[in-house]
């Protein structure tokens, strides 16, 4: 079935009603301080009369390994977003407004989290489910589970969970800290780190193996600091950092790599 | 350290694995040993750990051995400890420096490691021990 404009799908669901109902709240929501409680229960109730949406937006996306949950969650940030900047006066539809903001949310977020190489369909969701297994297990567990426990949980057989867990290393997550090294900020999750060259002083190879650690990128520099100076698993880091337990396995062992190579050079 | 820790195994290999000292048999190693410690029931984290250790120490032999010459890699399983053991005859015949950050590397990703030499054959052995929170 061919896919209708989104904007006239979903305005078209919406009775005229309705659209009014969002009108008349975008135009009381203009002239109200964000102080005001007022403010913050419009904004609410407008936010979620759009969700339908942001849903039949992400749908579009469905079939690219990423999980819906995950694009609904990113394309809210671009409603909200949307809901903040609208301005009523300017007599657009708030759809029409919105879609680019939340497909543009949908897109960084593809763009950010692109798959490396190709990866079957099938290893991508499995993938995927795995990965919400993995945080959920480790919560109820209080530890990392194991494949047995992974394959129990997600309906799989063990050399399943292994082969999508193989699959998961092909994953780049580039979002993180995509502009490392010139973020002044302070809002990444690198600054909550802070350096400890002390580790290192101890160690009698520090002269050869100091410049290859200076060559690595930040982020997998903070990662060998992390797990090889400061003895963090990798759950742990990757809890600090926001990424995968798979993905700081994948950045460990090309960092290890290029360290050797590096020191067989020497 | 035991230096002289070439010996028998305590009890038969599991699985035996024989490769030509490359870089691109050190996948071999990796998948193996993975595919063992999840049936030694570690976690995932441990599974990882163990990839980036037999990389580590499958390299470390390479680097010393010729095209030539065959890595062996024993794993064995004895009460929820994964027992690894990677040997080559290699060059030098000498086992690994432990003041390197190979072996830093090592000593980090499982719960103990030791090296050995004897006769030319160097010998590491790496040990994986199940959490006692897991049930199998």
């Amino acid at each position: 079935m061919p896919e209708a404009p989104v904007v006239a799908s979903v305005s078209g669901r919406w009775s005229a009603a309705k659209r009014d109902h969002a009108r008349e709240l975008f135009i009381e929501i203009t002239d109200l301080p964000v102080a005001d409680p007022r403010h913050k229960i419009i904004r609410d109730d407008l936010i979620e009369m759009h969700m339908p949406l942001v849903e039949h937006l992400a749908r579009r996306y469905r079939d690219r390994g990423e999980s819906q949950e995950d694009l609904v969650q990113v394309g809210m940030v671009g409603l909200i977003k949307a809901v903040d900047r609208f301005e009523v006066a300017r007599g657009l539809e708030f759809s029409t407004f919105a879609t680019p903001t939340i497909l543009g949310e949908i897109k960084r977020h593809f763009r950010d989290h692109a798959w490396a190489v190709h990866i079957p369909r099938r290893l991508q969701e499995r993938n995927v489910d795995i990965n919400k297994a993995i945080d959920s297990l480790t919560r109820e567990l209080q530890r990392p589970p194991t494949i047995a426990e992974l394959a129990k949980r997600s309906e799989l057989t063990d050399a399943e969970v292994l082969e999508a867990m193989d699959a998961g290393r092909a994953y780049t997550a580039t979002s993180i800290d995509a502009a490392s090294g010139s973020h002044a900020g302070g809002d990444s999750p690198y600054d909550r780190i802070g350096g400890d060259d002390l580790a290192l002083e101890a160690f009698e190879l520090r002269e050869s193996f100091r410049p290859l650690l200076a060559a690595l990128p930040e982020r997998e520099r903070q990662i060998i600091m992390l797990r090889f100076f400061k003895n963090q698993s990798q759950s742990q880091i990757a809890e600090q950092l926001g990424i995968s337990q798979m993905h700081v396995s994948r950045l460990l062992a090309t960092s290890l790599a290029q360290i050797r190579e590096g020191m067989r050079d020497n | 350290m035991n230096p002289n820790n070439v010996g028998p195994l305590p009890q038969p290999s599991d699985v035996t694995l024989s490769f030509r000292a490359i870089t691109a048999n050190v996948a071999l190693a990796r998948t193996m040993a993975a595919a063992l410690a999840a049936r030694t029931h570690l976690t995932i984290d441990q599974i990882e750990d163990v990839r980036l250790a037999i990389d580590e120490a499958v390299s470390q032999l390479i680097n010393d051995c010729d095209e030539q010459t065959h890595i062996h890699c024993d794993f064995t399983e004895t009460a929820g400890t994964l027992l690894i053991r990677v040997g080559a005859n290699t060059r030098t015949g000498l086992p690994p420096a432990t003041d390197t950050f190979s072996w830093l590397v090592l000593a980090a990703l499982v719960d103990e490691v030791t090296a050995g030499a004897d006769n030319g054959i160097v010998q590491l052995e790496l040990r994986i021990r199940r959490p006692a929170s897991v049930t199998v």
